[in-house]
């Protein structure tokens, strides 16, 4: 039993495998960045990124949801994001990946903004300091 | 030229919405279908994208890291969702993986050789705590599945 407590949950590794694959999603994109343009950084993220998707369609069995609602935000939410990253590769272009990926990784942000005017949510007191910490890397890192 | 940190912040904002239809999305569909719907906004844009630009002239080098960064962003998607279904709570599990900037910074740093100033430092520390801090979402009633609200970035 000792043991067993000792040891380090699975999902964690998971957690860590995910860090892993998102921070050299980052790295890459600077990488690649020197030479491709935004544009074509998209292309080929997307393009990249298309197995993955498969590969969870077939373990969900096909089950996809098909709710209208839900798959036009769904829609959405890929069309912003693929027009938002093109902002990131264009940051990465003039600004090293070490300052830009930690200030685009401040999109909960706006997430938690959003859900508090539209979704009435209600901000916890983790996320309020959050945002000031948020707010004020912006300033040190844009002086 | 355009400040990078302006470039920076359209993507801070349409991310920030992208989460906003996450949130409403998934009160509808499950998170798994989620993403596969995000992917067709994905390739939606494609024949926009194509429409500007071209992939000629560019390096065989270049095209696989280009098709590899994608491809690590979808398997982080993953991981996330393996993760939740491991009986990680979300209130625990999503500010954890949004540190992932930090290995980027470790990455950058070890291998492009970059080199922060001091108030940088002090920048890139308060941006990756507060990206946690943000992410912190209680949970507020059991649900039969825990489900982030942001992923695909």
């Amino acid at each position: 039993m000792s043991n067993d407590r000792r040891q380090v949950p699975v999902w964690l590794w998971y957690a860590l495998l995910c860090i892993f694959w998102w921070g050299l999603w980052g790295f890459l994109s600077k990488v690649a960045g020197n030479s491709a343009s935004p544009l074509q950084l998209q292309i080929l993220f997307t393009l990249g990124m298309l197995p993955v998707a498969l590969g969870m369609l077939v373990q969900m069995r096909w089950n996809l949801d098909r709710n209208v609602g839900g798959a036009s935000y769904g829609t959405l939410s890929g069309i912003a994001t693929g027009i938002g990253s093109l902002g990131y590769y264009a940051a990465l272009r003039e600004q090293n990946a070490s300052v830009v990926t930690p200030v685009t990784g401040l999109f909960p942000l706006l997430t938690v903004i959003l859900a508090f005017i539209v979704l009435r949510e209600r901000l916890n007191r983790v996320q309020m300091g959050g945002m000031v910490l948020a707010l004020a890397s912006i300033v040190v890192l844009s002086m | 030229m355009i400040h990078w940190l302006a470039y920076a912040c359209l993507a801070v904002v349409l991310w920030g919405v992208c989460g906003l239809f996450m949130k409403l999305g998934t009160n509808r569909v499950s998170a798994r279908s989620m993403v596969i719907w995000v992917t067709v906004g994905f390739v939606a844009l494609l024949p926009v994208l194509w429409k500007m630009t071209t992939l000629k002239g560019l390096g065989v080098t270049v095209v696989l890291i280009g098709l590899t960064s994608g491809l690590v962003n979808g398997l982080g998607n993953w991981a996330v969702f393996a993760c939740l279904e491991k009986g990680a709570k979300a209130s625990v599990a999503i500010p954890l993986t949004a540190l992932y900037p930090l290995f980027t910074v470790i990455l950058a740093t070890a291998f492009l050789k970059e080199r922060p100033t001091p108030m940088q430092w002090f920048g890139i520390a308060l941006a990756i705590a507060g990206g946690a801090m943000l992410s912190y979402e209680p949970a507020t009633a059991p649900t039969p599945t825990e489900e982030p609200t942001h992923c695909v970035q």
